[in-house]
């Protein structure tokens, strides 16, 4: 769902920026502490896996198409800071580098999948992973990726691009992605629970709170 | 944790980015051959905002293609090209936050 240059008014995609730059400037901030021999990899891995994974573009009968998008998991395997880092390099990569989303909406692109997304999907994960691990995975694939559309459909309704149609632009972006946000709930669950299984200790919130005593909120 | 164990989950993730990558080209032609839309164009459609995307820059494997290759082989470059860029700059900014 990333946003092209050109849909976003000016001061709605500077707003976007501001708050996205304020998150990624938190998470950086709070990273110093949690990187380390075995957390740095992780990361690397982490956004690497989801820059491919997104390119996997499954087509849905109906003239729609879903990929994995991913932030969700992010923040449940690396937690929301070094997860809201590995997201913010998918999507500035994809932008620069492969021209999907704008440079001016870049803000907009990261704040949506980098920073809502990412904590959406901890946040949930974190709420409800006593109840059950993969279940707690599979709302917050799915929760993570509505708030998200939900806030691309805020940004683009408010432009003048869009009509000012905010009530069409959420209904479609929200609807839509509800919806398509099942296959990421499943897809979040499957490999949360391939993850889990494997080794327990590099999700973050599972057995105790990861090897950092810093992590955490 | 020891050396052995860190090692041996690196060789597994590498090896599933591998795969991923290699996976590129074969979904690219499938939802090109459908032809798809994603809800953000559905909603640009339906407002009349579809004409207001305006790439300002375009990047150098813009849409993941490579200029002057094929799609299957131009998408599989792309794909391997982003992964590596993707796992080189977050590693990169990984360590340099580290100190």
């Amino acid at each position: 769902m990333h946003i092209p240059d050109g849909f976003l008014d000016p001061w709605v995609a500077g707003l976007l920026w501001l708050c996205a730059g304020a998150a990624i400037g938190i998470a950086v901030r709070r990273a110093r502490g949690e990187l380390g021999d075995e957390r740095t990899p992780l990361l690397g891995v982490v956004a690497a896996g989801i820059f491919a994974a997104q390119l996997l573009n499954w087509p849905i009968p109906g003239g729609t198409s879903a990929h994995f998008v991913g932030g969700a998991f992010a923040g449940i395997l690396l937690g929301p800071s070094l997860g809201v880092l590995a997201m913010t390099a998918v999507v500035t990569i994809q932008a620069l580098v492969f021209g999907d989303g704008g440079i001016v909406a870049l803000g907009g692109n990261l704040f949506a999948v980098a920073v809502v997304d990412v904590w959406v999907g901890y946040a949930a994960f974190r709420g409800l992973r006593r109840v059950h691990g993969a279940g707690a995975a599979f709302v917050a694939g799915w929760a993570g990726i509505t708030a998200s559309a939900l806030a691309v459909g805020v940004g683009v309704g408010l432009s003048s691009a869009f009509a000012y149609e905010l009530g069409t632009t959420v209904s479609i972006m929200v609807g839509g992605h509800a919806v398509l946000g099942l296959v990421e709930g499943g897809i979040t669950a499957a490999v949360y629970g391939y993850v889990a299984d494997a080794r327990p200790d590099l999700v973050l919130g599972r057995g105790g709170d990861s090897p950092s005593p810093e992590v955490g909120v | 944790m020891t050396a052995a164990t860190s090692g041996s989950w690196t060789r597994r993730a590498l090896l599933a980015l591998l795969i991923l990558v290699v996976l590129a080209p074969a979904f690219g032609a499938a939802s090109g051959a459908v032809g798809y839309a994603e809800p953000l164009e559905n909603a640009a459609e339906r407002t009349g905002a579809s004409d207001a995307a305006v790439p300002i820059v375009s990047g150098p494997l813009q849409d993941y293609s490579v200029p002057g290759l094929g799609a299957p082989a131009g998408t599989l470059v792309s794909a391997a090209v982003g992964t590596g860029l993707t796992l080189a700059v977050a590693l990169g900014a990984g360590r340099l936050l580290e100190r």
